[in-house]
């Protein structure tokens, strides 16, 4: 393909992208509701996430603690592990990390499982009875997402926190007590609210790009596989530099020194 | 009716239908032929307007539906029944809920009437043991019986839409589709199209055969048109035909 039309098909892909984004938001109060596909999608994306999603951060949180105490003692400021443990898990990592995990499980799945029924025309049975694929198949994805992935963020700080716990008491032999209370210090609405409102944003972004991937699968297994990847891609990508674009937003609006 | 008027659609920069005409009753029994990838099943598209043409007019009992958005188009699709390639199948549902998939969606039918009218359907498209079956675990032949079944769900339409109806099924199920396909026509007393590239399927359930070679039709006629004909490409295709009636 030439450049020209590589140019072309991008900006009408990114068009067609933010028409899905927009639909889902202008159907979303639209009759008919699917409370029992949403339900569903709810239990595949977060219940079912919860455990793979704890194991990455515990493993994350010891990675993290391990790092900072063996850095911090070499100062003599072993103490403030847990201080700094808690502002990067609660503002930046956890939700990041967790989100990471979500594009693996969920939004890939989505793809796929969505790709699987425009290639197997389930899609096109849809519609052909009236029954409009954005409102039945992608809305519910994208609530669940948006509902589930902030719970999810919540489980993974707490666990990630765990893990800088164990780190930091068993093998750095610091204070249990004072790892907790320089964590519950750090619990500020702006620390808090930083790290809780990225998650609603991240999975929206997540399903929006899952869900239109799927629905632009063409040809074969090979083109599933192709936009799988494609969708996982964009979404790390997408959820990184929205990542950064949010926290500059959020220094500057919650007053935050840089 | 159905109108196709000098349509012509592509798939980026492949061509696949130039110039289409042609004009089909409900009531008729039609067979779209050709070798794959010449445009059969698009056509079933652009009847139901799941795609647009690039140009060109497709005109539905009276109405321009290339001028029609999503909502608008509803009643037009729902004088139809369609039976994709291989069945779509909902595959996350077992058999029984996907027969009362469209029932439930549309009609809000009560549970008790909706599984009653699923074994009933099941039972007339002869796969009644299959209920509780995952899409998965159907052959398929089984598949698409449960595929017709969906499709009368939700009750009767103008005409039956079937894309490759027998394609990777053996003689024997072949067969079974086949009568299936004829007895519902009868006894329902509605028309359908047929997209296939085996004649033997078209010649055994069809009376009008349209041929479609690189994106045109070459060949529109009736059986005795049809073992006349004079065209190559059509004489080369309908040779199997020969050695099986």
């Amino acid at each position: 393909m030439s450049m020209g039309n590589q140019i072309k098909k991008t900006l009408a892909d990114l068009q067609d992208f933010y028409l899905l984004s927009i639909n889902c938001i202008l159907k979303l109060f639209k009759r008919p509701f699917y409370f029992d596909d949403i339900i569903e999608q709810m239990e595949y994306s977060g219940s079912a996430s919860v455990f793979i999603v704890s194991l990455v951060c515990l493993f994350v949180g010891m990675a993290l603690s391990l790092q900072l105490s063996a850095e911090l003692s070499g100062l003599g400021l072993k103490m403030y592990t847990g201080k700094i443990v808690g502002i990067a898990v609660i503002r930046e990592i956890g939700p990041l990390v967790t989100a990471l995990v979500f594009i693996g499980r969920v939004g890939a799945g989505q793809t796929a499982e969505i790709g699987s029924m425009i290639l197997g025309n389930q899609i096109d049975t849809l519609r052909v009875y009236g029954i409009d694929p954005i409102k039945k198949i992608v809305i519910p994805r994208v609530i669940a997402s948006v509902l589930m992935l902030p719970c999810l963020t919540i489980i993974g700080d707490l666990v990630c926190l765990i893990g800088g716990y164990y780190i930091a008491v068993f093998m750095s032999n610091q204070s249990g007590s004072f790892y907790w209370s320089s964590i519950i210090e750090d619990l500020t609405f702006q620390n808090v609210f930083s790290g809780t409102i990225k998650p609603f944003i991240f999975g929206y972004l997540i399903s929006c790009i899952s869900c239109f991937y799927g629905l632009t699968t063409r040809g074969g297994a090979k083109g599933l596989r192709t936009s799988t990847t494609k969708a996982v891609v964009t979404s790390i990508v997408t959820v990184i530099a929205t990542d950064f674009i949010l926290t500059r937003i959020l220094f500057y609006a919650l007053g935050f020194n840089v | 009716m159905i109108v196709f008027d000098n349509v012509w659609f592509s798939y980026r920069e492949r061509e696949v239908l130039k110039g289409v005409s042609f004009t089909a009753n409900f009531d008729e029994r039609l067979a779209v032929l050709g070798e794959s990838g010449v445009g059969k099943t698009t056509i079933l598209k652009l009847i139901l307007g799941l795609i647009n043409p690039d140009k060109g007019k497709i005109i539905i009992d009276g109405t321009d539906i290339t001028q029609l958005n999503e909502e608008e188009i509803i009643p037009i699709r729902r004088k139809f029944s369609i039976v994709f390639q291989e069945g779509a199948l909902f595959d996350s549902l077992p058999v029984k809920e996907n027969v009362a998939f469209f029932m439930r969606e549309l009609l809000k039918l009560p549970d008790e009437e909706i599984y009653r009218r699923v074994r009933e359907l099941l039972r007339r498209v002869g796969v009644e043991d299959a209920e509780e079956l995952m899409p998965e675990e159907l052959s398929g032949g089984m598949h698409r019986r449960v595929a017709i079944a969906r499709a009368l769900a939700v009750g009767k339409t103008k005409m039956f839409l079937y894309d490759e109806p027998t394609a990777g099924l053996d003689p024997v199920n072949s067969e079974r589709i086949m009568v299936l396909i004829k007895d519902l026509a009868d006894k329902e007393n509605i028309g359908f199209m047929i997209i296939t590239h085996v004649i033997y399927v078209a010649w055994q359930l069809c009376n009008r055969f349209i041929f479609l070679k690189e994106g045109q039709i070459i060949f529109d006629g009736n059986k005795d048109e049809l073992i006349k004909t004079d065209i190559s490409a059509v004489k080369d295709f309908i040779k199997e035909l020969f050695f099986r009636i």
